[in-house]
This record gives C-alpha cells, structure tokens and sequence, in this order.
C-alpha cells in the first residue's frame, strides 16, 4: 500500500468552508477512494467542533496525504490538536479564507518558530 | 573553549535562517490568501450566472459517489540533501472537477479553477518553507544544547 502511494504520489488533503473546498476541488485535489473515503472536509457553522477533530486526526492518520490545507479560523477551533502534531509529514498549512485574512500571530509552526527567539536563550 | 566561537557563529548564522524562512512563509501565506480571494471572486461570479446552489458543496461528490483519483497529488523528492515536494500530475482514473457543476459552465468556474490550480503550486511552496523551519528548529535545539555542554564543562 505505502509502495503504490509512493509511486502514484500523495493527496492534499483540505477541510475548509465553501469557497476554499469547492475551490481546490476544483484545482483537482480531490478524491474518493476505493473504500468511499473523501480527502476533503467542508466545514459550515453547524459542524460540531468534535468532527472537525475527528477528520482532522483521520487525514492525519492516512498514509496516502502528504499535504493538510486547513482555513486559519477552522485551526484556531481545534489549536490543541495541531499544536500537537509535530511530525513532518503530513505536513499541516494554515491557509486564509476569503473572510478570514491571513493572521501570522496564529499560525501554528509561526508561534513555535518565533518562540525560539526568547531574549534570555540568545544573549551569550 | 575554542569549540565555542565557532558553534556561536553557527548559531548565528541557522537564526538567520530561520528569520529569513519566517519573512518567506508569511509572503507565500500572502499569496496563497490574494489568490483564494480572486479564485473566490470568480465562484461569486458562476453563482450570479448559474444560480445560488449551482456552485455549492451540494454539487460535489460524496461517500456515495463511485471512485476517482485525484488529478494533482504531490510526491516526495530528495533535493540537496533535503526532502521536498513537488505537485504531480496523475493521469489514471481521473475526473473533469468542472463537469461536476454542468456540462457548459461559465468562464468564470474556468478562470476559478486555473486560479486554485496556480494557488496549489504556491501551497507546495509553503509546505517546503515549512519543512525547512522544522529541521532548522531542530538544528537549533541541537546547537544550543551543544553549547550548554561545552559552557558547562
């Protein structure tokens, strides 16, 4: 199974509202595969937060997804679970959405990279 | 004490680094977020021209849908010493995303997907800066811990 993902390459998986999903989709990320599992997620303001972490810890889980496209607002609902992904692949990127602009402050790996830069660790 | 000065001079220069791929991130994030908003202008536009629900999630597949592969994946290169990915096109058991939504769409869903197809490049990008943040917080780690041994000692 890894054998034939790796040769046949791996998915970009995305969970995101409307516009995000329909639009990647688009692009032609999207798949079904043979045991009816989608790659995508799309997520409204009735989805319950417990299935956002849910698909989020399955995409994770699956070894054909190389790539986790999440919206930054959707991220933020379930933070402590992205935080604790620390492996690098699937590698998981914050994206915007059309009503939600890019915040840096948020991003996840952002907040650990800048975390490094405490002023006590970089004094000689 | 001699191992010191040139572990602080790596030290410096893998910082510097790491500033320089924070500053890159941030402007692929930017581009990723103009570009989703173009892409998402166009969708606006198909709806106006072909009705509220006819771009909607209602028209994507679902767990009931038969099986296809998706049409761009990405795979994993070894690029100096470096592991990054790289968007593939894959051609077996594809489908046309656009018929999804009608046999003749509008310009706009054609303009909406090459958009979104333009942003996945950037979004590979992104995923590369990221990589490379992660193996430079770790050889940053590293070099501190060094350097708390050899100070130490």
């Amino acid at each position: 199974m890894a054998l034939h993902a790796a040769v046949k390459g791996k998915l970009i998986s995305v969970i995101g509202d409307e516009d995000t999903c329909v639009g990647f989709l688009l692009g032609g990320i999207g798949e079904i595969n043979k045991n009816r599992h989608p790659n995508f997620m799309v997520v409204d303001k009735n989805t319950p937060v417990s299935e956002i972490e849910e698909c989020f810890k399955r995409f994770v889980k699956r070894d054909d997804i190389d790539i986790i496209l999440i919206n930054q607002n959707i991220a933020e609902l379930i933070r402590h679970v992205i935080d604790a992904h620390s492996a690098p692949v699937p590698s998981v990127l914050e994206i915007p959405s059309k009503d939600h602009p890019y915040d840096a402050s948020k991003d996840s790996i952002l907040r650990r990279a800048k975390g490094m830069f405490n002023p006590d660790d970089l004094v000689r | 004490m001699s191992n010191i000065e040139p572990a602080h001079d790596l030290l410096d220069k893998v910082i510097l680094r790491q500033l320089d791929l924070l500053e890159q991130k941030i402007k692929c994030e930017l581009n990723i977020e103009s570009n989703v908003n173009n892409g998402s202008i166009h969708l606006a536009k198909s709806r106006y021209i072909m009705g509220q629900s006819s771009v909607s999630t209602t028209k994507l597949p679902t767990e009931s849908s038969p099986d296809f592969s998706a049409s761009i994946m990405c795979k994993t290169i070894e690029e100096d010493g470096m592991t990054k990915l790289k968007l593939y096109q894959n051609k077996e058991n594809t489908i046309v995303p656009l018929h999804w939504f009608g046999v003749l769409v509008p310009q706009n869903l054609h303009m909406a997907q090459k958009i979104f197809q333009t942003t996945l490049s950037y979004v590979v990008e992104c995923s590369n800066i990221q990589l490379q943040l992660k193996e430079n917080m770790k050889n940053i780690n590293a070099l501190r811990k060094y350097l708390n041994i050899i100070s130490k000692s």
